[in-house]
């Protein structure tokens, strides 16, 4: 058996007096697509953000890829070159081109040449399906297609691990589809993905594993069969039946 | 009857013109309504009376010979006569490296990396053209900076041994530093290093004290007593800060510059040579004896280039976590805020010989630049600081979620950002501090202004005051409007962008 990718025990989590949250486990393998979901507020933001030290953890343990989330900058630059992260309000850099963007970091951080990370980054524009618009800036693209470039923007690191932070809550209706194509490609590659979603088809169709949230606690996990057709607790059949009712 | 609103209903696929030539434009724009049109009559009546008795004198009355014949003066004031071409040679070269860059704006990147490094060093050539240059000689440099920096008598009272121990204590913390980083070489690198100098100093220390007059090294045993001490100290140093900041890359210049910190230790800069006679490439003109529109010119220009990179720090340094730096800024920024121009230069002039060691004596026009660039430094950090909390939160956490480390966070996203929004504030203060220069005559600088007021004096113009004022504001007016047309021009190319965004979503 394989060591876990990411290893979390007992993680706690105060903002001032709010306690945000309040002991979680998660165990997570490599190459699997995990999807968390629950009411907001719930913590699972939260969550995924202690992962790459957005936020910090002030008690339990974090463990990514081998290594402890602790305040040593060093670990921290580490795990942050290996996840990347898509937010819900996409979050490009408004003074960069799309290319720009992309290539911001492989040319920083992994010091690549600027040519190769060129390459990479118009490879991964036509990975998700944007080749087109390189040149243009975050301002100039739809939201469906910023978020798309933050994907590819992501990617360009070669992460081992993809965080996405409610991706299509902040889009139209109609652009959440190609939003969604991109994720499930993503996921089908095999790369290890933590999705903070309410696209349930999306959930049922690609997450090998389903976290429900709830109050700073895991409050039932399972496959999304598990979930979706035998949901053991109240909350959980309580706020299933509320967002899939519409 | 309303003849430009009747043309306005063309085909519905074009967009209704607005109105129709002069008489529209006019009806439109001055005589819209009888409010309007009455304010236009009065602002033109206005406009043409003064006007009128302006251009009357100015061309029958004014008699400009007393500007054309102080020209020179006026100009460059006190710079001496068979000196003048350098001036001209530095605006030619400014001129000269201003057009290339406009023309190599699309070109290479190697040429344009060559154009900004020339700019980069363009305070110093341009320092040296102005002021000129006494090329010194290697040793002359040595004792300089023994006898400038370090004051001889502070390493003379602490004593030859002292500094002795202090050069083992160095070598030693450096190189249990420099034991934590990177690989095996690095380490048989250092350790050899190591090894080296201790050999060097071995000799002198097992024969005993006094190797040369004036050096003075400790004995073997406390010698290899201090050095394992201090190669403790460093290492365990290392492991404490070491993430928190680049020493592996601060190394190689510290042991680069370990040497001459040596030598210096152990010679106290004694190094038994006469000082030889520099040699003069540029005779020295004195930035005391600077006049005029030079005056002016360069006082502005070092405050304003000088200001802008010092503002940015202060405004980061105002939003550090560190208390201390945030402190020390913000204490900086206020009491800089609080206190008048004039005030900050008299105190630049009494108060700055305070801090800085007896031997260096800055004279009193760089210490008007320092006044002044201190000053516009905390007016742009405020406004740099303005810049930066409009940048979101969000902005912060992409970038570093992408492994960017902080200052690379600041420097690649939010200061890009920051800095866009607030051109318009910065060129505000700018121009402002151009027209501030005009306070340092207070200090007994001869700036235009005051250039202008002697020449009102001088015997055979008594009288011609209108046409020397006059002659400075025009001088004050051209400049000021330039700044600020050149600020639109930036803000116009930000805007460019930014329609085209909008058009676009």
């Amino acid at each position: 058996m394989t060591e876990p990718i990411i290893q979390c025990t007992d993680v706690h989590k105060w903002f001032d007096h709010f306690h945000a949250l309040r002991g979680v486990d998660m165990e997570v393998e490599k190459g699997e697509v995990v999807v968390i979901f629950g009411p907001s507020g719930s913590g699972k933001s939260t969550f995924i953000r202690t992962l790459n030290r957005l936020e910090e953890h002030q008690q339990g343990t974090i463990i990514v890829d081998g290594i402890e989330l602790t305040h040593d900058v060093r670990n921290i630059a580490t795990i942050r070159s290996e996840i990347g992260m898509v937010f819900q309000s996409f979050n490009l850099f408004p003074h960069l081109t799309v290319l720009q963007n992309v290539t911001l970091a492989p040319i920083w951080v992994r010091k690549w040449p600027k040519d190769k990370a060129d390459q990479v980054a118009r490879e991964l524009l036509e990975r998700v399906g944007i080749p087109e618009q390189a040149e243009k800036h975050p301002a100039q693209l739809s939201g469906g297609q910023q978020q798309r470039v933050a994907i590819a923007r992501a990617l360009a690191m070669q992460p081992k691990i993809m965080l996405f932070d409610e991706p299509t809550s902040a889009l139209d209706p109609e652009m959440i589809n190609e939003v969604l194509l991109v994720m499930t490609g993503l996921a089908r590659s095999g790369i290890t993905m933590l999705v903070i979603t309410h696209e349930m088809g999306f959930a049922r169709a690609v997450a090998d594993r389903m976290f429900f949230f709830d109050e700073g606690v895991v409050v039932e996990s399972g496959s999304p069969s598990d979930i979706f057709d035998h949901p053991k607790e109240e909350r959980t059949k309580l706020f299933l039946s509320q967002i899939l009712s519409h | 009857m309303r003849t430009g609103e009747l043309a306005a209903f063309g085909p519905i696929e074009q967009p209704p013109p607005m109105s129709v030539g002069v008489i529209g434009w006019l009806r439109k724009n001055l005589f819209s309504s009888w409010f309007n049109g009455l304010v236009t009559l009065g602002v033109g009546v206005a406009l043409y009376t003064v006007g009128r008795s302006l251009l009357a004198w100015a061309f029958s009355e004014a008699n400009w010979k007393v500007v054309s014949s102080n020209l020179e003066i006026l100009t460059w004031g006190r710079y001496p006569q068979d000196q003048v071409w350098r001036l001209g040679v530095s605006l030619a070269a400014i001129l000269g490296l201003a057009l290339a860059t406009w023309l190599a704006r699309r070109g290479q990147r190697r040429a344009r990396r060559g154009l900004l490094v020339a700019w980069l060093l363009s305070p110093f050539w341009l320092a040296v053209l102005l002021r000129g240059l006494i090329l010194p000689t290697p040793l002359t440099v040595f004792n300089h900076l023994g006898y400038y920096l370090f004051r001889p008598e502070l390493l003379s009272a602490l004593g030859v041994e002292w500094r002795g121990h202090v050069a083992v204590l160095l070598v030693g913390i450096l190189g249990g530093l420099s034991w934590g980083v990177g690989s095996t070489r690095w380490r048989v690198a250092i350790g050899s290093a190591n090894v080296a100098i201790l050999a060097l100093l071995a000799p002198y220390g097992v024969r005993g004290r006094e190797i040369a007059p004036g050096i003075l090294l400790p004995n073997l045993v406390p010698i290899g007593l201090l050095l394992g001490v201090a190669w403790v100290l460093g290492r365990s140093a290392f492991r404490r800060v070491a993430n928190a900041i680049a020493i592996p890359r601060l190394l190689l210049p510290a042991w680069l510059l370990l040497l001459p910190t040596l030598i210096i230790l152990l010679t106290n800069f004694d190094v038994g040579v006469e000082r030889v006679a520099p040699a003069a490439v540029l005779p020295i003109v004195e930035p005391a004896i600077w006049s005029g529109i030079l005056l002016t010119v360069v006082l502005a220009a070092v405050s304003i280039l000088a200001s802008f990179p010092i503002g940015v720090l202060l405004a980061l340094g105002r939003r550090s976590s560190l208390p201390v730096v945030k402190g020390f800024c913000v204490l900086l920024i206020e009491v800089i805020r609080g206190v008048p121009l004039i005030t900050i230069l008299f105190m630049a002039q009494v108060m700055l010989p305070l801090f800085l060691p007896t031997e260096l004596t800055l004279d009193r026009v760089l210490r008007a630049m320092a006044g002044m660039t201190l000053f516009t430094a905390a007016y742009l950090a405020e406004i740099v600081r303005g810049g930066l909390q409009a940048i979101r939160r969000e902005q912060y956490e992409a970038a570093r979620a992408l492994g960017l480390s902080e200052a690379l966070v600041t420097g690649l996203v939010i200061l890009p950002q920051a800095l866009r929004t607030v051109i318009p504030p910065i060129m505000g203060q700018f121009v402002s501090i151009f027209k501030d220069t005009t306070l340092v005559t207070i200090v007994g600088l001869l700036d235009l202004l005051a250039v202008a007021q002697s020449v009102i004096k001088q015997r055979e113009f008594l009288g011609l005051v209108r046409e020397v004022y006059l002659f400075a504001a025009l001088f004050y007016f051209v400049v000021s409007f330039a700044m600020s047309r050149a600020s639109r021009r930036i803000e116009g190319r930000q805007g460019i962008e930014r329609t085209r965004n909008l058009a676009a979503e």
